[in-house]
């Protein structure tokens, strides 16, 4: 018995110390854009720890919003290095998340899974962001509401209508809420218009449609 | 047999407990109802009735998409919104693609405009783009 346990302590120890091994100091990194930023990016620091040099064989993404990078192709032992991972935000709101999966020569862990998570704060809530009316349909206004975020008050909101067919009416039903009412001058024929909605305190435009069509919904 | 029996239970127990570590940490896909994904055949039935919407971004859509696709992709979402909306009529199917079967940018597309433009009859296309290419073979 007692050579069984010596054997297995020293296949341990062997196994322990002769392999590549590609110590990550995080795989999963959580970013927290500011509002007007185009990118979020990540780094993944790693060392090698083990005996053997660690070779990548592929590194993906998740997601072609994010492109990932590693500075080296081969990690000889004991070096340091990292994998950038860099999340295009775009219009892209709420939490975010997309992986980047590492492939290297090391047979104990192959492939690792980065995760990059990125909260994204969003401005305004519009919902709905399209409203339509059937032909002939009541004339009857639709509402939008919109709300601000609290990290962003906003104050006042502008609407604007790009076609003289659709009226619209703001009114502001708490803090940081608006309802947008908005109606076409008739519904005998097929017209849309698109909202341009501005908040005071921003430079950034939202947008909303609205529209009169012929076609009955299917279902 | 014993020894290879406690062995193997021994190399098990980093496994198990790695799993039970991350196990909040795991990127799962968003499970997407049958019944709102579509595959290739279907959506060629609809014929007319189908606006394809490619959800890859610009640079992939310019290289080649579906004939008469829109592009709506999350970079450009509000920009683009508006022009997809130009093409929508109520009787029509949407049909969201992206790049292949695990690409999950059409199933954000898509739930976005179903919850944030309210629209009805939104799919996606089960492969994506590489299911159409394939289909051309």
């Amino acid at each position: 018995m007692r050579t069984h346990v010596f054997a297995f302590t020293l296949s341990i120890i062997i196994c322990a110390t002769a392999r590549a091994e590609l110590k990550w100091e995080q795989t999963a990194v959580e970013l927290h854009p500011t509002p007007g930023e185009k990118e979020a990016v990540g780094h993944f620091k790693y060392q090698n720890a083990g005996s053997q040099p660690v070779r990548f064989k592929s590194v993906h993404t998740s997601c072609g919003c994010t492109a990932a990078q590693s500075q080296k192709d081969e990690v000889p032992p004991g070096e340091k290095g990292e994998i950038t991972a860099t999340f295009k935000i775009g219009d892209r709101t709420g939490t975010q998340v997309k992986t980047v999966t590492v492939q290297t020569d090391d047979p104990i862990n192959a492939t690792t899974v980065l995760t990059l998570k990125a909260v994204i704060p969003q401005q305004l809530e519009i919902n709905p962001t399209f409203v339509f009316w059937g032909q002939g349909e009541a004339l009857k206004p639709k509402s939008i509401v919109v709300r601000a975020s609290k990290e962003f008050p906003v104050k006042q909101l502008r609407v604007t209508s790009s076609s003289p067919d659709f009226q619209t009416k703001v009114e502001q039903t708490g803090n940081g809420q608006f309802k947008i009412d908005i109606q076409p001058r008739d519904t005998s024929r097929n017209m849309d218009a698109t909202l341009i909605i501005q908040p005071e305190s921003s430079t950034k435009t939202f947008y909303a449609k609205a529209r009169v069509t012929n076609a009955a919904s299917i279902q | 047999m014993r020894q290879a029996v406690i062995l193997a239970a021994l190399a098990l127990l980093p496994g198990i407990g790695e799993a039970i570590y991350f196990r909040d940490k795991v990127s799962w896909q968003s499970p997407i109802p049958a019944s709102e994904m579509v595959t290739l055949t279907q959506a060629r039935a609809w014929n007319g009735n189908t606006i394809w919407v490619d959800a890859r971004p610009d640079a992939e859509f310019e290289r080649e998409h579906i004939p008469g696709a829109v592009l709506l992709n999350e970079d450009r979402w509000n920009e683009l919104l508006p022009q997809f909306l130009d093409s929508w009529s109520p009787e029509k199917r949407v049909v969201v693609y992206c790049s292949s079967q695990s690409c999950n940018a059409s199933r954000e597309v898509a739930r976005r405009l179903r919850d944030e433009a309210q629209l009805k009859n939104v799919f996606v296309l089960q492969g994506g783009w590489e299911e159409w290419l394939k289909s051309r073979k």
